[in-house]
């Protein structure tokens, strides 16, 4: 069975690769492309570790085809810097220690990210509802939404 | 009983099994060494086995069990099953 | 986030006790940081693992030719490519390694003994024919009847996992085979005559099931072997020297000619204290000639690696009308899973540890049954004892009208008081935390409707044991620090503070890295509580090496004795009467001048550390319950602990929270679902349900600090204690919310309503 050719974007850069029919997003961005930014924790869509944005819409990678990209703009945490600036959010994860183990971080900051761009001025509660699809073994989530409400300010120009 | 002896407990069932069952002793010794080597000589093997599968509690306070460890007259001194966390 | 120092009269130090950036921080928030999954070689086969279908069943045989006709499959092995290892209990007696087991546990020989367990693996070009290549391997099974929960397990007429298996720690031996592995027993005093002398005694049973430690990142691995039987590994573990040391035992090599990388871990709790993939990749490895990966699915990861025990305990306390507990009884039998070695020692010594108590009993029973092997999981054991003894002391405090914190001081071990296990308490410090806990404006804050508030306490031992540290001075004044251990929650930061602060200069000077095995020493577990304490320990030493030498080669420079040179707040200084009459000298100048002096500058320091203070930890829970649901709503959690000193507060703040979540998730809703087949039902992080952001508040800190005088910084070790009082701290609040005692974890919804609908009481 041929593999398919898929021509996509990618954090920016016009990209292309081959996969298999059943091959998922998420197996093409660590195997195939090398980008392993990308978690998977689950590989069914229960743990947000895969997040990632297609068409500007956050999807669990592990639950999107590899072919489903074709023509699309993927975003991942590869991209999520501009060169070594680093984007608010991961430097308040930073600062606020809101990372442990840190497997759970690139998911979380992609969805973070998102949530902001929909909603800038969360409550905490929006923040605690809007991030519920990223699980996180280790912090308790605490600093991550303080981190997430402080970065969130900043962006705002607070 | 002399004066400078310290007390020695040992708590592990698997040591019991060296020293048929006796579990308390008085020892004297300056260092952790001299008491492991007084026990082996009373039971053979038992040195090695508190060596490399307990952990000793002297005065409360849990240390390795090393050579070295100094033993002032009178403490108490308990081989306690190794400890492993998660 | 409150921090209480009970010794404040210290000399102030800069670094210990900020917030620093760690210095793995960047790599982790932009993906670049590589974790276990994350390797790849040229030439890489992808590895993958055939798991029984069946809870219990006799391998009769295994036909692999199919799968090794398939295009693209390079191996196939099962257990005939594992050296046989000797029957014999090794090492820690409480959590004995019997290789016999172990070599059995990664792949099964005469039996298969739970759903999940790895009877064969093959190495493929890709993962889809590994895949394959699994469905294609023929493995004739003789289905056993199966038993899974502890109770039941020890039922005279229950399946037996092991025929032979004759009880250790009865005298005398039993004459027939069981499922009970062992039994242990401590006791002090006189438990009779402390019940006798009880005005009230309560009597009650509890049941746990078991729980995952939940880490968010599979088992990966990646393996290589040369044609001269040297290999390398790159894993995710919580100790590259233990799944060094492990491996070559599995696969009958010598340690020194095994090579393991750290990758960065992504969770472990204790769960990846023990190797599952390691020495299957190794062995795949080694028979194809190839660099074999394996990533485990997060299915396989439910169904084949060690969870915590479930339990069935039975706990009786006894106290005068004054409060004073007189006498304490506790029966704990812990599921150990296919083979024998649960936590329940640590269970037995842990539960009654926070209390004076003169009369004691404490007996385990370790159960094998047919689910995963048990592996370590935060403070393992000792939240499931506390759960009941916790849950029994709130119980009778209520019955003689007291109130739960006062009582639990009026009963607070100090320094002296005995332990059921034998050696008396040496440190005071439970108190505090619970003394903590009743300054707390919220412990009298008023409660709404169907809210209930909830305390408790817990007691770990916290570990020490053997690590190793390098520091060196780099050609520009800056410093590499070089540990043993893991990094799983922040620890390289702090290992960078304490170097900073013994040197005396600035934590962006310092710089910490994780060493591989060939480039350190002997470092053990980063687990047990112990990495802070025991590695920096090694780090500190290492630095003292360190100024010993810079203070030596100031005296060559200088052309003085050494003890005419002082090291202060990063400086070599003459000492004396007439300071500053050289210009000092810093790191810098000292590394400038290396070479003329004797060469790089730098030492090793490698320690079995002791003199460790165990953890205590109070915690003050409130809820509010739905009455049409069930469902129990954390409103409030705080968590007051003694940490010795917090190195850096975040890191220390972060232990305590995840702690806590993860103690709320056993109390609300983990556990494990089978079917009649023994079978796993909820294998997924959907049905295996862990706390979501959305369903908590912010957990309160508050870190009482009562230094450990046997470390240079007076470090506790913190990671585990706090998830022991969690789960009874939950269950007490949701007695006092709906006015009914759950007894059985967890408390899910259905559980909670059954409660409430079958009346009020008490």
């Amino acid at each position: 069975m041929a593999k398919h050719h898929v021509t996509a974007t990618l954090n920016g850069n016009a990209v292309e690769f081959l996969c298999e029919t059943q091959q998922t997003l998420l197996e093409v961005l660590r195997d195939e492309l090398q980008l392993t930014g990308t978690k998977e924790g689950c590989g069914t869509g229960d743990c947000g570790a895969c997040s990632v944005t297609v068409g500007g819409r956050l999807v669990c990678s592990c639950l999107v085809l590899g072919v489903e990209a074709q023509g699309k703009a993927i975003e991942t945490i590869e991209g999520m810097a501009e060169g070594t600036n680093l984007h608010p959010l991961q430097r308040k994860f930073l600062e606020h220690a809101a990372l442990q183990c840190g497997v759970c971080t690139p998911g979380i900051l992609i969805a973070a990210r998102s949530l902001l761009a929909c909603n800038p001025d969360p409550t905490e509660e929006e923040v605690r509802y809007g991030l519920a699809g990223n699980l996180c073994r280790c912090t308790g989530y605490n600093k991550i939404i303080s981190a997430v409400l402080d970065a969130a300010r900043e962006m705002r120009g607070v | 009983m002399a004066k400078a002896a310290a007390r020695v407990v040992l708590i592990s069932s698997h040591s019991g099994h060296y020293t048929g069952g006796v579990k308390e002793f008085d020892i004297e010794a300056q260092t952790l060494h001299d008491v492991i080597k007084a026990l082996d000589a009373r039971y053979p093997g038992l040195g090695e086995h508190l060596e490399e599968e307990t952990t000793v509690a002297i005065d409360g306070e849990i240390h390795e069990v090393g050579y070295y460890q100094p033993v002032r007259p009178g403490c108490e001194i308990f081989f306690i099953p190794k400890i492993e966390g998660g | 986030m409150d921090t209480k120092t009970i010794r404040p009269d210290e000399k102030a130090l800069r670094i210990v006790g900020t917030r620093p950036v760690r210095p793995d921080g960047v790599p982790k928030v932009t993906g670049l940081a590589r974790y276990g999954a994350d390797f790849a070689l040229p030439g890489m086969l992808w590895g993958a693992i055939l798991r029984s279908p069946h809870a219990h069943a006799r391998i009769r045989s295994i036909d692999s030719s199919k799968a090794l006709a398939l295009l693209g499959v390079k191996a196939v092995i099962t257990c005939a490519d594992f050296p046989e290892q000797k029957f014999e209990f090794v090492g820690p007696e409480r959590v004995a390694i019997n290789f016999w087991h172990t070599t059995r546990n990664i792949m099964a020989r005469e039996k298969a003994l739970y759903e999940g367990h790895a009877v064969a693996a093959v190495a493929a070009i890709n993962a889809r024919v590994a895949d394959e290549a699994l469905r294609l391997i023929d493995v004739d099974y003789e289905l056993l009847p199966h038993v899974i929960d502890v109770d039941e397990a020890m039922q005279p007429d229950a399946p037996l996992l092991f025929e032979d298996m004759i009880t250790r720690g009865v005298e005398p031996a039993p004459d027939r085979p069981s499922n009970v592995s062992k039994r242990i027993e401590f006791n002090i005093g006189d438990l009779e005559a402390g019940f006798a002398a009880a005005d009230e005694i309560v009597e009650m049973r509890f049941k746990t099931a078991p729980v995952h430690q939940g880490y968010i990142e599979p088992h990966a691995c990646l393996a290589r072997f040369d044609a001269d039987g040297q290999g390398e590994i790159w894993a995710a573990s919580q100790g590259h020297f233990v799944v060094r040391a492990l491996t070559a035992r599995l696969l009958g090599m010598n340690i020194g000619d095994l090579l393991v990388h750290p990758a960065e871990i992504g969770g472990g709790f204790g769960g990846k204290t023990v190797v599952y993939i390691e020495p299957v990749a190794a062995a795949l490895s080694r028979k194809t000639g190839h660099p074999v990966k394996i990533v485990m699915r997060r299915e396989d990861v439910f169904k084949a690696t060690g969870p915590t025990s479930g339990a069935s305990m039975t706990v009786k306390i006894g106290v005068k009308k004054d409060g004073k507990l007189v006498a304490a009884d506790g029966v704990f039998k812990f599921q150990a899973g296919a083979f024998p070695g649960s936590p329940v020692m640590n269970a037995t010594m842990c539960g009654f540890a926070p209390y004076d108590i003169a009369n004691v009993r404490s007996v385990g029973y370790d159960v094998v049954s047919n689910r995963p092997k048990s592996a370590a999981y935060r403070a393992p054991g000792s939240p499931i004892s506390a759960f009941a003894v916790e849950s029994a002391l709130d119980t009778i405090a209520a019955r003689i009208g007291m109130d739960p914190l006062k009582f639990r001081l009026l009963n607070a071990a100090k320094a002296g008081a005995p332990t059921v296990w034998g050696p008396k308490h040496a440190h005071d410090s439970y108190a505090d935390t619970v003394q903590a806990l009743l300054d707390h404006p919220a412990y009298t804050a008023p409660l709404g409707k169907n809210q209930g508030r909830g305390v408790a306490s817990g007691y770990w031992f916290n570990n020490g044991g053997e690590s190793s540290a390098t520091v060196h001075v780099n050609e520009d004044g800056t410093v590499v620090v070089a540990t043993g251990s893991m990094d799983i929650g922040g620890s390289r930061a702090s290992m960078a503070i304490m170097a900073a602060e013994t040197l005396g200069v600035e934590y962006e000077k310092v710089r910490a890295i994780v060493a591989d095995t060939g480039s350190v020493g002997y470092t053990h577990l980063t687990a047990g509580s112990r990495t802070t304490f025991a590695t920096g320990i090694a780090v500190v030493e290492a630095c003292n090496k360190v100024i010993l030498e810079l203070r030596a080669r100031a005296a060559m420079i200088w052309s003085v004795k050494i003890d005419e040179v002082i090291w202060e707040d990063g400086w070599a200084r003459t000492a004396g009467k007439k300071p500053g009459t050289r210009e000092p000298l810093s790191l810098k100048g000292i590394a400038a001048k290396r070479a003329v002096t004797g060469g790089p500058i730098g030492a090793e320091a490698s320690v079995n550390a002791g003199g460790v203070a165990p953890g205590f930890a109070s915690e003050l829970c409130d809820v509010e319950v739905d009455p049409e649901t069930g469902s129990v709503k954390v409103l409030r959690f705080i968590v007051a602990q003694d940490v010795g000193r917090a190195i850096h507060r975040s890191y220390v703040e972060g232990q305590l929270e995840g702690g806590a979540v993860q103690g709320i998730g056993w109390a609300l809703n983990e556990e494990y679902i089978y079917d009649a087949a023994g079978q796993l039902l909820n294998a997924g992080f959907l049905d295996y349900r862990i706390p979501v952001a959305s369903d908590l508040p912010m957990i309160e800190t508050i870190l009482v600090e009562v230094p450990n005088p046997n470390h240079p910084f007076g470090v506790k070790g913190v990671g585990e204690v706090n998830i022991v009082p969690a789960m009874a701290a939950v269950a007490n609040a949701v007695n006092n919310a709906i006015g009914r005692r759950l007894t059985e974890l967890p408390m899910s919804p259905p559980k909670v309503l059954a409660a409430i609908d079958a009346g009020s009481g008490g």
